[in-house]
């Protein structure tokens, strides 16, 4: 294994960065001195690091759709719309899933057809094909801070130009945007890629300009236990940290649970600052943010904004910096602009009602840290070990070796053995823990919560549990009970 | 019967989750599945559909682009000399809320046998699949 987590040296970076700017004709508009003079001529109130700071120090939190189209008129227009009535604190540019994968041509078909059409054939924003000048365009056009949302394996030439280009935030890592997210590239390649990123953020933050990066936390959106995701928020905090990256948003998705998911944002933030600290990283500015549920939907608009409420009221009670919200839509498909805001307007009602309203430390909430804590230690930690005191190759011979294994991945890369399924109270817990390095005790803890719902319900705890949960919240539920104590 | 079906998510598209829950109902129903998993492309499926002598093939898309990518598969099913093969297609066919009467339309005319709205339950396929390829 050819990889360290060392911050990469400038001349190889460099001669990397030659190649990189060549994978698409619009990589050409890219000068770095001179994208440093643009983002620096940007206003502050363009700065997703200046809001997230801002959030923190007054507690309000800020709330942030997805949204993504292919032409750039169209997608101005759908960004002002959800600046202006939908209220976003923050604007995100979700990008169309052929740019993910570097099909740059099938996205200038995408987006050609889609001009001509009058409609989106495309599922997000294609920001590679509109190079530098389409993005300056668009974050000229709107008030608020624009961060690159998407899904991207090797994101080195979108990062450039959308960096370039005037966004101030970029989602995702080598981890979190590999294994929910491909099938067949390694983790020692998306890692290497993602470091690339990280030292491209780092050079920006040398000149003095800011940029927020964001570990996408909720994975595969399904059934995902709260320590799988910090433990790879965690990872990539480290790995984004060692090559410059200051400002980290570490994210969750939200679990249905409200103790669950008030200990998850809790201990997210804790773990993640402690870890920093711990390998020498202390200059670090650090936020949380929470997705509302990230599985699938009920495709009845009012059970939908059911669900969105939900999580906009758990976000609060946590206390997280920023809310990603979904949309009445979601089941069905792409929101449209208004469906979209409507989803923004309900999430912004419930987090300013509930601004003075925090959950206090109980007994339960502090029991749920515990364990979250005890379990993300037990993986990251095992990951050092595994590495020999490096996280980058801990991390691979971890997935390897199942210790670190995500739920209902693609990625042939990820050992697949877990499978999560909720308690009597709807908290996520293990019903296989493959070979998680975990404690017979915590093991022992799974084991009889998931024994006592199938004693309430009268099943086994068996494969059909995980399925009926999987399908719950889009039937109405939040836990895929058999028969018994159902709620009618 | 056991009928070998083709099963994979066409294109560029990651969702895995329904796959692996199709994979196992499919496979309860008694299927002989071949799955090929996510980010399929068109000549995969038609390769797998020779390879396993397969009748059909299940094609999800989740994405929004299955109207680019699922555009030409027939074709290819026929120039292989796939001529009698059933084509099922389901998941979140094209881009945005869509009145279903119009996806299925633009499916139909591609070539699809069967098209299923958004979150159809595994179950209503088995038992289409089953009288399809009964009378074959
Ligand atoms: C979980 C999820 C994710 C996870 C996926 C993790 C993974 N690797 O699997 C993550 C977060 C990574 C993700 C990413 C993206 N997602 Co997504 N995702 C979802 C979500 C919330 C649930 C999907 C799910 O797992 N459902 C549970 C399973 C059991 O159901 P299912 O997938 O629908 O499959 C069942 C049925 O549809 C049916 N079925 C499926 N195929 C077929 C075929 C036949 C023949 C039959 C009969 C039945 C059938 O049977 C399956 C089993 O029951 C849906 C919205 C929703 N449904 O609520 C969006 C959704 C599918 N995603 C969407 C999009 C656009 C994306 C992204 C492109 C990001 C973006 N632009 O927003 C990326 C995709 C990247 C890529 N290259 O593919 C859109 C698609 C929009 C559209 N078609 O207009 C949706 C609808 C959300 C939305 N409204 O915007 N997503």
């Amino acid at each position: 294994m050819n990889i360290k987590n060392k911050k990469l040296d400038l001349n190889e970076f460099m001669q990397i960065r030659e190649n990189v700017l060549l994978d698409w004709p619009t990589g050409k508009e890219v000068n770095l001195e001179e994208a440093f003079v643009f983002q620096k001529s940007l206003p502050a109130h363009l700065s997703f690091s200046s809001l997230l700071a801002d959030a923190k120090k007054n507690q309000y939190i800020l709330i942030q759709p997805r949204a993504g189209v292919a032409a750039l008129d169209k997608h101005i227009e759908l960004l002002q719309y959800l600046q202006d009535v939908g209220t976003a604190d923050c604007l995100p540019s979700t990008i169309d899933s052929y740019t993910r994968h570097k099909r740059f041509q099938e996205a200038q078909q995408g987006l050609e057809e889609s001009i001509v059409e009058g409609r989106s054939l495309l599922n997000g924003f294609p920001a590679v094909n509109h190079g530098v000048s389409g993005c300056r365009r668009l974050i000229q056009s709107v008030k608020v801070p624009v961060q690159v949302r998407h899904g991207t394996p090797d994101a080195r030439l979108l990062a450039e130009i959308t960096l370039a280009g005037g966004f101030t935030s970029f989602e995702g890592g080598g981890i979190s945007y590999n294994i929910p997210y491909s099938k067949n590239i390694s983790l020692e390649q998306t890692i290497r890629d993602w470091m690339y990123v990280d030292r491209l953020i780092g050079l920006y933050e040398e000149q003095g300009i800011s940029i927020n990066r964001e570990p996408f936390g909720p994975l595969t959106g399904t059934l995902v236990p709260p320590s799988i995701s910090h433990a790879v928020a965690i990872v990539e905090s480290l790995l984004a940290a060692e090559q410059g990256v200051k400002d980290i948003t570490v994210g969750y998705g939200q679990c249905g649970n409200l103790i669950q998911d008030v200990a998850a944002i809790r201990t997210l933030e804790s773990l993640t600052q402690s870890y920093l600290e711990e390998h020498g990283y202390t200059d670090m500015k650090i936020t949380t943010v929470m997705h509302q549920w990230m599985g699938g939907f009920p495709q009845d608009e009012a059970k939908a904004y059911g669900v969105i409420s939900w999580g906009a009221a758990t976000a609060a009670f946590a206390g997280a910096t920023k809310v990603i919200v979904k949309s009445p839509h979601e089941a069905m498909g792409i929101p449209t602009m208004a469906a979209n805001a409507q989803g923004l307007m309900t999430t912004k009602q419930v987090v300013s009602m509930l601004k003075d309203q925090r959950m206090p430390l109980t007994q339960e909430l502090k029991a749920e840290m515990s364990i979250i804590e005890q379990e993300t230690r037990s993986i990251v930690d095992k990951l050092f070990e595994l590495g020999e005191g490096d996280i980058a190759v801990g991390t691979i011979r971890g997935f390897e070796a199942g210790v670190i294994d995500i739920p209902f991945a693609p990625s042939k890369f990820n050992k697949g053995l877990i499978l999560p399924a909720r308690d009597n109270v709807g908290a996520i817990r293990f019903l296989e823990v493959g070979n998680l390095p975990f404690s017979d005790e915590i093991k022992a803890f799974h084991a009889q919560k998931l024994q006592e719902r199938a004693a309430y319900e009268n099943r086994s705890v068996d494969f059909q549990m995980v399925i009926d949960d999987v399908y719950a919240i889009g039937k109405g539920k939040l836990i895929g009970r058999g028969s018994k104590g159902e709620q009618q | 019967m056991s009928h070998t079906i083709v099963l994979g998510v066409i294109g560029a598209d990651v969702h895995a989750v329904g796959n692996k829950i199709l994979h196992y109902a499919y496979t309860q129903a008694g299927f002989f599945v071949v799955n090929l998993g996510v980010m399929v492309s068109q000549e995969e499926f038609v390769q797998a559909a020779i390879e396993s002598e397969a009748k059909a093939i299940v094609v999800s898309s989740l994405y929004g682009h299955g109207e680019i990518d699922c555009r030409g598969l027939r074709e290819k099913c026929i120039e292989a000399g796939l001529e009698n093969i059933k084509l099922y297609a389901g998941g979140n066919l094209v881009v945005g809320k869509t009145p279903f009467k119009e996806v299925e339309e633009k499916f139909i005319a591609m070539g699809f046998d069967r098209v299923y709205p958004p979150g159809t339950d595994p179950k209503t396929s088995v038992d289409d699949i089953n009288k399809d390829l009964a009378s074959l």
